[in-house]
């Protein structure tokens, strides 16, 4: 850490990795509901616990990215934060503004909350993953506003590496691709088509430009690796991102009332998606191989390799199996696609946002590396969340599996209640390897508690300021 | 040879491909844009239709269900729902809530007329063009 | 089109390729798409085999020949540009580069005419299988000579403001590599859709 403001990223990163917290607490309870519908009920409906799980993960990874930003940023432009206050105050706003509205879904019946908030007026609420409401929406917009002047500011003023400037393109877009978050058509097919331009336009487009973004920063940084080599990597990734990703939004296309040629220009666009997800394994190993110098925090480099792996699995390899038109017109809307879910949001943008939490959080606490004993209970964590997360794409995969084949296929199709209670097996595995994701969870935070020397740089330090 | 690869020329490709790639997506959008009121039948949207599509939004229907594929896996598909169930049977349904059993549906104090605009909705759903989905009459 | 990758001087004296390497995996990566597209339109016409015979015989053909015609020509022209540069005859260069963007923007008028007359005979995306792989496979086609044409005349700019010499072109080779490709394709659209039943 060479800059006194890049401490306004400490806040953020406790604040993520409290909200990650809940949201695994929360897809419990959720994953509990889908065992006994009696849980928790009439209390806290699954509508409701389900909106709290998907919020809670929309806003820790949208903190952890504001942290990154306000600790790369600086760093990489070689100059103080613009406003260092501004970026503190924000933090405060967005998590008040976050748990209020967390408390609003749970203790206040949906429709009252939309009542209450004036979604009468501008209806933007009942929307997967848009469920807030009204002036939550409001407050998303803000925050980014203070975050985007914030980062851009201090860009302008300092050095403008394309690591730097990708990353704040595509804070911009991020910013930019919630707008139509406000527009609700009534007509259900265009709400539908527009929906995905939030979701798919965030997740399959502008979040893996942040992605390799913040990959590339820590890499610089971990391997010593000429940055040219680095930039250019990600310029060639973030390109196959976009040149596969726009066109193959079609995918989310084929069985909603779009017009039939998305089916063909989808299929063909979005079975080259998984590219660059495999170029960003490629690249990641490649630079970690030709590292120049040892990197005493072991548990960030791994953190760094399984990102792209598990980013590959997840949306790479999970995605394709359920991108093509005639598989997924037996696989659309079944467990299937939650388990790509699952895996592609854990191993994309979770785990790289706890990749630069992983690197960044000892800088920020004085030292380089935390001690071995820390990093040993930290890659405990890595280890035990990975393959819970793992477990549980397979568990729901064969849910989805299971769907397909009686629900769907058969010569006497069983009814959706029907095949759910055959599929019991698949959610009690899932539901139990929850909680060993969670015990994973408990791990990796209490490597931020144990205590022992600092690990230093072995012989070589660590190059600045290039 | 590698080494005339340079980052400007990576640059460039992702600039031209990300701006290629936008003109070709609006120009799809806008068809589809005219396509889409035809095979959802958008002029037969009625105001009722129109209301209950608001109350099954402002109640979180998508938050267990789904329509036409999109929202959560813990009850049936929706979008189907008028053709495999009838409307009477749905009103009765949503008004018998909570009736117990392996998942459970809370009560949302619905009243005959709001019964009416989502059944309403849910046939104008039902007749949407989704290129023949579902496989078949169980969503 | 950067200066660092134009000015590097005397590369294509050991290179096998023409022009710089980037434009030739960018090439690749281009013909792997359009041989998506080109195998789709296969399995289509296969399975739709009396709607495609019957549809192919509205399209524009006389247009479509004289459309071949233009950027076959056109891509003469670039080669004669390459040569004259080869030759550091700039002005002849830059000559050849402006005849050559001249016919591309007379393939652009004719075809957008072309797409013109299509909307009022009602060929639209969701008329059938066939026109959908009809506009797709030629829109798509038409937005690469838009962007072949955008390349010739950042290279034509640069020619103007004298970056390039018998000893340092690559990006007029890199130009020229490209819009052979877009020619290439064309003449395969050209045939596949509106000649071959």
């Amino acid at each position: 850490m060479n800059f006194a403001s890049q401490r306004v990223a400490k806040p953020y990163f406790i604040g993520a990795l409290a909200l990650f917290a809940g949201q695994i607490i929360f897809g419990l309870i959720a994953g509990m509901q889908y065992l006994d519908g009696s849980f928790l009920f009439p209390a806290f409906p699954f509508s409701v616990i389900r909106t709290v799980h998907t919020n809670l993960l929309i806003v820790w990874l949208l903190m952890a990215f504001m942290g990154a930003a306000y600790y790369i940023v600086p760093e990489e432009a070689q100059t103080e934060l613009h406003s260092p206050r501004l970026a503190l105050l924000t933090f405060w706003v967005f998590l008040i503004a976050g748990v209020l509205t967390i408390l609003g879904y749970l203790f206040v019946p949906y429709s009252q909350l939309a009542a209450m908030t004036g979604n009468a007026i501008l209806p933007t609420m009942g929307r997967g993953y848009l469920e807030q409401p009204l002036p939550t929406k409001i407050g998303i917009v803000l925050v980014a506003l203070s975050l985007l002047f914030n980062v851009t500011m201090t860009l302008a003023k300092g050095r403008k590496t394309s690591l730097n400037i990708v990353l704040v393109a595509g804070l911009w877009g991020l910013a930019l691709l919630f707008l139509p978050a406000f527009y609700f058509p009534v007509d259900t097919v265009k709400a539908s088509y527009s929906w995905w331009w939030v979701v798919h336009g965030w997740v399959e487009g502008d979040w893996e430009l942040i992605l390799s973004a913040l990959l590339g920063f820590i890499l610089v940084r971990m391997t010593g690796v000429d940055r040219e080599i680095i930039e250019k990597w990600m310029y060639i990734i973030i390109a196959m991102t976009l040149i596969s990703g726009i066109i193959g939004i079609g995918h989310h296309y084929y069985y909603t009332g779009a017009p039939e040629y998305w089916i063909w220009l989808g299929s063909i666009f979005s079975a080259m998606e998984p590219v660059p997800f495999l170029m960003l394994v490629v690249f990641a190993v490649r630079m970690l191989i030709s590292r120049r110098h040892e990197y005493p925090n072991h548990a960030a480099l791994l953190w760094a390799i399984g990102t792209p792996v598990m980013a590959f699995l997840g949306a790479g390899f999970w995605g394709f199996m359920i991108t093509l038109a005639p598989v997924q017109y037996y696989t659309h809307g079944t467990n299937f696609t939650a388990a790509h879910g699952h895996l592609a949001f854990f191993g994309a943008y979770a785990m790289v946002s706890l990749s630069i939490i992983s690197y960044a959080m000892p800088h920020l606490r004085g030292r380089m590396a935390n001690s071995l004993r820390a990093q040993r209970w930290e890659m405990t964590g890595f280890w035990i969340m990975v393959i819970s997360m793992f477990v549980i794409a397979l568990a729901l995969t064969g849910a989805g599996i299971v769907t397909v084949f009686l629900q769907r296929m058969g010569e006497h199709p069983i009814s959706f209640m029907g095949v759910q209670y055959q599929e019991r097996v698949f959610f009690w595995i899932r539901e139990v390897a929850g909680f060993t994701f969670f015990s994973g969870l408990v791990a990796y935070l209490t490597s931020f508690f144990v205590g022992g020397d600092p690990v230093a740089a072995h012989g070589a330090t660590v190059p600045r300021g290039r | 040879m590698q080494q005339t690869f340079t980052k400007a020329m990576a640059r460039n490709i992702f600039l031209g491909g990300a701006a290629f790639f936008l003109i070709i997506y609006l120009v799809l959008t806008v068809d589809s844009w005219r396509q889409i009121p035809i095979r959802d039948h958008a002029s037969q949207m009625s105001p009722a239709a129109e209301r209950g599509k608001y109350l099954m939004d402002s109640n979180n229907c998508i938050g267990c269900h789904t329509i036409n594929g999109e929202g959560a896996y813990y009850a049936p598909e929706l979008g189907n729902v008028y053709t495999r169930r009838g409307p009477d049977f749905i009103k009765a349904w949503i008004k018998a809530q909570p009736i117990g059993g392996y998942r459970q549906m809370p009560h949302f104090n619905f009243s005959d007329k709001d019964l009416d605009d989502i059944t309403a909705y849910l046939q104008w759903v039902s007749r949407i063009n989704t290129n023949h989905w579902p496989p078949n009459i169980q969503g | 089109m950067d200066t660092e990758t134009l000015t590097r001087a005397d590369t294509t004296a050991t290179q096998p390729l023409p022009g710089d390497f980037a434009i030739w995996v960018f090439i690749f990566a281009e013909l792997t798409v359009f041989g998506i597209l080109f195998t789709a339109y296969a399995f289509a016409r296969e399975s739709h085999l009396a709607l495609f015979n019957m549809e192919q015989r509205l399209l524009d053909r006389q247009t479509a020949l004289a459309n071949t015609l233009l950027l076959i020509t056109s891509s003469y022209a670039m080669v004669r540009s390459v040569l004259a540069i080869r030759a550091d005859q700039i002005a002849r260069c830059i000559r050849w580069l402006l005849l050559a963007m001249g016919l591309g923007c007379g393939f652009v008028v004719l075809k957008i005419r072309e797409f013109a007359h299509d909307a009022t005979l009602g060929i639209t995306l969701s008329h059938n299988l066939f026109d959908m792989f009809y506009l797709s496979l030629t829109f798509f086609h038409f937005m690469h000579v838009i962007l072949g044409l955008t390349i010739l005349a950042s290279v034509t700019l640069r020619a103007l403001g004298g970056h390039y010499n018998a000893s340092s072109h690559t990006g007029v080779e890199s130009a020229g590599a490209y819009w052979h490709m877009v020619d290439l394709l064309w003449v395969i659209l050209f045939a596949l859709v509106y000649v071959i039943h």
